[in-house]
Parts: structure tokens; sequence; C-alpha cells
């Protein structure tokens, strides 16, 4: 370990350790926009300046080591000065068109500004102009004058997607960035390259002049759409007389699973959850009352006692298949949750993507819950309502060889006359749930946004059927799920900080 | 919280009793109520609505009116920060991509709900375009139904400053 003084404050951090991660671990701000904890170091901005006692001239914090006793001060009349200075350079050439940019609101550009910068503008000359709209492929717009040039963009495709599409082209004020001619951003993370841009050079086509981002509310949540369970903000937003619209996701920072990235494909399935927002409940294809329709679930579920079988989705959260074992349990429900198309090849990489499109398949074994296809057919054969629980493939089922009446509990998606009663159910975004990923590590998703069409959550429903109320996650953690052998050693509060089992 | 204290002023018994200031009062009304009674016409009051207030000044904030760039097109960006600053959120903005190579972004929509506004003029102040003005000079805005009086986009254009005399 080695110390060090900061503004006067003594602190510790370990050997090796670069300045700038030294200040940022003890909450001290410090502007930069070429350094990213992913990506390293570069020294190109020159924004993170400090004084170091001994050194003649202030120095850059990301690329001087710790060394000990050493004595920095980050703020002061003097280094202020440095910093303005800097910034003042750095917006020469910037258009200042905050009004028209999606980054206005989350840009580091105007905290800095604020912080530091607060100087009027000396520039005579006129400023440098470039392209403003650069369509660079895979949903990402880039804007050159609004470029720091801090290639944050360009060493992410050298060092974490090895596609190397981005650089630097031309020199001095005229350097922009761009793709290599004829090669456009091709890759499945690309769209990582937004969040990674300080500033508005980097825009994303899907979320275009969409909503300003001060208006959004961040949500913590899991990624459903494969077995890795990135950690992701959902932002959403309920507009005046409007009802509640997802408008992006965003990666958040897990070390243990996808570090400060995600998967374009997960970024933009939030509009595949938008669309469920609107579902109806329908018996027979024909719209109907929540209420009757959830009344007309129960009836149907007493009518066939004991000839049911739940076909129920490896997506679920941990709390819904531990609540629907224990109803299964208790009116000897057949229980299976075979999904043929669950693996997708096409769709796995070496990096975050997985070929196990199940969000929470893990859990299974571990709770003992049957996804066998002869299991499935077995129960299929003896069951005379099948209830499909999170998911709608009706094909599996109507493609049987003897009527079975189907039920379907989902989020949303098709329905037909053939399917009894289609049952809207909270969605993904709506409801909490524990998810175990590819790796065992379990992980707890608290997004509930709330939903304006009345619509109960699978929890919810199965709590009435249970009959103790149980709904929350919380609570069935508690009271269920640490008494099971895999999860005696979890709590709920554990859950934070996401602990890994073994599969 | 801090606290301030404020001395109290009459200390006389004069000022006690209150009563020959009320005196003093309702002569100044009794003063003005016999010379109106004797003299009609000198009251100032005007025939509403046959006739209009002249006294509308510059800075009198009526009906909102969106300004248009010297090129007929319309100044906003859609920035939200009308929207932002609103305190009755009577605003609704929906933007979209500008093809014609003068800006990037524009209003889709641009609806003001007159029934919702407070006039307060925050949209006014908050516009870094200049883009909304509220000198149109209309203080009285009438319509049939509801819906008359969300103003959109193309009727917030429309309106024109109103002319000084």
């Amino acid at each position: 370990m080695v110390s060090l003084s900061v503004d006067g404050k003594r602190i510790e951090v370990r050997e090796n350790t670069l300045l700038i991660e030294a200040l940022l671990s003890q909450g001290i701000s410090i502007p930069h926009f070429c350094y990213h904890p992913a990506l390293g170091k570069d020294g190109n901005c020159r924004m993170c300046m400090v004084e170091i006692e001994g050194q003649k001239r202030p120095q850059i914090a990301c690329d001087t080591l710790v060394k000990e006793g050493m004595v920095v001060r980050t703020k002061g009349e003097k280094i202020d000065r440095v910093k303005r200075s800097i910034l003042e350079m750095e917006l020469i050439n910037h258009p200042i068109d905050c009004p028209i940019c999606d980054q206005a609101g989350e840009c580091s550009l105007q905290n800095y500004y604020m912080d530091v910068g607060l100087y009027e503008s000396r520039l005579t000359t006129p400023k440098v102009r470039g392209k403003k709209h650069v369509d660079l492929g895979a949903n990402v717009v880039l804007d050159q004058e609004r470029c720091v040039l801090c290639t944050r963009c360009v060493r992410f495709t050298e060092k974490i997607t090895k596609t190397h599409e981005l650089g630097v082209l031309s020199r001095g004020d005229h350097s922009v960035i761009d793709t290599f001619p004829g090669e456009k951003l091709n890759n499945p993370y690309a769209m990582n390259v937004v969040d990674l841009c300080p500033v508005g050079a980097l825009t994303s086509k899907d979320f275009r002049f969409a909503k300003r981002v001060w208006f959004l509310q961040s949500e913590k949540a899991i990624c459903n759409r494969c077995a890795r369970g990135c950690s992701i903000f959902v932002d959403h937003h309920k507009e005046k007389y409007g009802s509640e619209k997802i408008y992006r996701y965003r990666p958040r920072l897990n070390e243990a699973i996808n570090g400060y990235f995600i998967c374009d494909a997960g970024r933009l399935s939030y509009a595949h959850e938008n669309a469920l927002f609107d579902a109806q409940a329908m018996i027979r294809g024909k719209v109907s009352e929540y209420d009757y329709a959830e009344g007309k679930w129960l009836r149907l579920l007493k009518r066939y006692l004991g000839k049911t079988l739940f076909l129920i989705s490896s997506s679920l959260g941990l709390e819904e298949f531990v609540r629907l074992q224990k109803l299964a349990k208790l009116y000897d429900i057949a229980l299976s949750a075979y999904e043929p198309d669950r693996f997708d090849d096409r769709f796995g990489d070496t990096f975050l993507k997985c070929a196990d499109r199940s969000a929470n398949a893990r859990a299974l074994p571990l709770l003992g819950i049957d996804d066998t296809q002869e299991g499935f057919q077995k129960a299929l054969q003896n069951a005379e309502l099948i209830v499909l629980i999170g998911r709608h493939d009706v094909a599996l089922i109507l493609d049987a060889p003897c009527r079975k009446s189907v039920v379907v509990l989902d989020a949303g998606g098709m329905t037909c006359e053939e399917v009894e009663l289609m049952l809207p159910v909270a969605s993904h975004t709506q409801k909490e749930g524990t998810y175990i990923n590819v790796e065992g590590y379990v992980q707890y998703s608290a997004c509930m946004i709330a939903n304006d069409k009345g619509r109960k959550s699978l929890l919810e429903l199965l709590g009435t059927v249970l009959g103790d109320g149980m709904v929350r996650a919380q609570e069935i953690w508690e009271e269920e799920i640490v008494r099971l052998e895999p999860f005696q050693n979890l709590s709920f509060a554990m859950l934070s900080s996401t602990p890994r089992i073994v599969l | 919280m801090g606290v301030k204290i404020v001395q109290r002023h009459g200390k006389t018994l004069r000022e006690k009793l209150y009563l020959p200031a009320i005196f003093g009062g309702m002569k100044t009304t009794l003063r003005h109520f016999t010379a109106n009674l004797s003299d009609t016409p000198q009251i100032k009051t005007f025939s509403y609505p046959e006739e209009q207030p002249q006294d509308i000044t510059e800075r009198y904030r009526g009906v909102h009116r969106l300004t248009k760039r010297e090129d007929g097109s319309v100044r906003c960006v859609a920035c939200f920060m009308c929207a932002t600053a609103c305190p009755a959120e009577c605003i609704f903005i929906e933007a979209q991509e500008r093809e014609d190579g003068v800006d990037e972004k524009m209003p889709r929509r641009f609806d003001i709900d007159l029934l919702e506004c407070v006039f307060c003029g925050a949209c006014v102040e908050a516009c870094p375009c200049d883009a909304i003005r509220m000198d149109s000079g209309i203080f009285s805005f009438i319509g049939k139904k509801r819906e008359d009086f969300i103003q959109t986009k193309e009727q917030l254009l429309a309106r024109e400053a109103k002319e000084n005399r």
C-alpha cells in the first residue's frame, strides 16, 4: 500500500495505481475525457491536471503512478486556471449546439464548464466546421464538430471488440473521427461507443431526438435476452396524459458480469418491452375486462384440477419458479419448462452474448423442475388444460394430436381463437425478480415500472391462488427460498453484491 | 432558517386607535364619490368589448406565438427548454429530424394548452433561440370547446407580434 496526501487528506491505495484511479476511488471529482476504466489511459485530453508537490508544472493524473508520500492538490486558484484554459481549448471549435444535442444533460463538457469554465468566449475567428451528421453504421451517428478527440471510441474498437473500424483522420484542428474508407461500424457491441463518448459527438440513431435525458427516470434491472444477464439501467418516462414508455437501455457497471458494456441486441430489446405494455386480456380472441379474465383463470384452474399442465418459460424469476412449484405440488399440477428454441448458436459469441437465450434456466435443475422433451410429452398426454406461463408459443400445444384447453399467462404476444384465455401479466421491466446467470451469479432485478392498465404480476396472481398473499420478492426469499438447499447460504440483502453459487 | 425581527410601526395613541386613519381614507373615497356623481362622463371606464383597451404594453404577456427565421421556417429547435421550465407543464413537444439543411432538429408537434397555462412567461425566458414569445397582445382568448384552447404549432406560427401604436 502507498499513502499519499490529496488536498490535505491522507489516502491509502495499492501500489502501481494510476493517480486518477486513486482519486476517483476516493470519490474525488476530477475532470477527464480520454481516461476510461475499461479502456485505460491515453493522456490526450489533458483535462485531469493536478498539482504535485515537487513537480514544476501541473501533471495529468491519468498518466502518473502513485508514489509514497506524494502530495497532490486537485483544487485551488492555480489548478482551476489550468483546467479552465484546457477546457477553453477543447471548446474552441465546439459548436455549442446544446439545444439540439441529445447528450445535453449528461455531457461531460457541459458539466466541466459549469464546474471550472464559466468564461466568456475570446474567439474572434470563425470556428472550424465539420460534418454534422455522419452515419457510422450500427445505429451510431457522428457529429464531427462536437468531438473532443478523446479517442475512447477508437480504443473501444481496438481493445474491446478488436474490429478496428474507427480511426482519427487528418491532422491539427481538422482531425476527425471516421470509419476507414469503404467500411462501416459493424460489430454486435458498436452502440457502446455512444455511452463511452463523453460529449455529444456519437449519439444513438435509435434514441435520436426521442427524449431529453433529464426527463428520464433510471431503474436498475437485469437484461433477460440471454443467459449472461447483463446489468442495465432502464430509462423510462411517463409523459403527461401518456402512458409509461421505455426510451433506452444503458449498461450498468457490474465487474463480475458485463463490465461497462452490453450488446446491441440487448440494448435494442427495450422496443420489445414497450410493445408488451399495451397487451389486453383476451378470451377466445376477443378483448375482455381484466377482472373477468382473472376470474375465468381461477375458474378454469378449479375445473381442470389434477388435469393441468403448467408449461413455464425458463426466463421467469426465481421467486416465480418457487411459487409455481409450490402451487403445482399443492394441487397436483404437472410442471414443465421444456423450450425447443432455448439455444440459438448464431446469437452466442465469446464476449457477452450467450447461445443460451434463457434468462434463468440455471435455476431449473437446482429446483428440480423438469425441462426435458420426454417429460413434456408425457405431461401433455395426461393434461386437459395447458397453461403457458411467461411464454406464448401455443403452436407447440395446438400441433398436438388431441385437443386441449390453452391458457396463456404472459406479458403480451399473439393470441388466437384456439386460446381459451390470454391473461396479460407484468412484463420483465414491470416486475422484480432474481435471475441466475450462465456462470452462476445470482442477480436481483429491481425494475418495477408501474403499469397503468391495472395488470397484475404473476406473483400477485399466484399469491391469490395460494391464498398467503406473498407477492414481494423479499418476502418469498425470506420465507421460502433461503430454506432451499442451493440457496441456504444466501439472503435477500446479499443479492445487491451479486453472489455466485455452484451450478 | 434565520428569523428577521421587524419593528412594529405606530407607537403613538393616535396611531394605535386606527380611527383617524380610517376616517382619512373614507374622506378620499367620499371625495371621489361626490366628484364622480356630479360629473359622470369623467369616469375612467370604457365599453369593453366594443372598445378595446389601448394600454396593452409591449411587455404584456399575451397568448404565445412561435417566431420564424428569415426564410419563414420555424425557429424552434425542439430543445424542450420551455417545456422543462413550464410550471404548469402545458407545453407538449415532439421532436423530429429537420431535413432542409437549415438545422438538425425541429418540432413535429408543439402544443400549448392555454387552459393549463398560467401565463408566467417562463417559457419565453427559457428559450435559447428566441423562438417563443408572448408579445401577441392577445389578452382574451375565446374558444367554443376545450380542444380550441390547445394551440398547435401551425396556429402558434401563424400569429404575429402586436403592432405597437
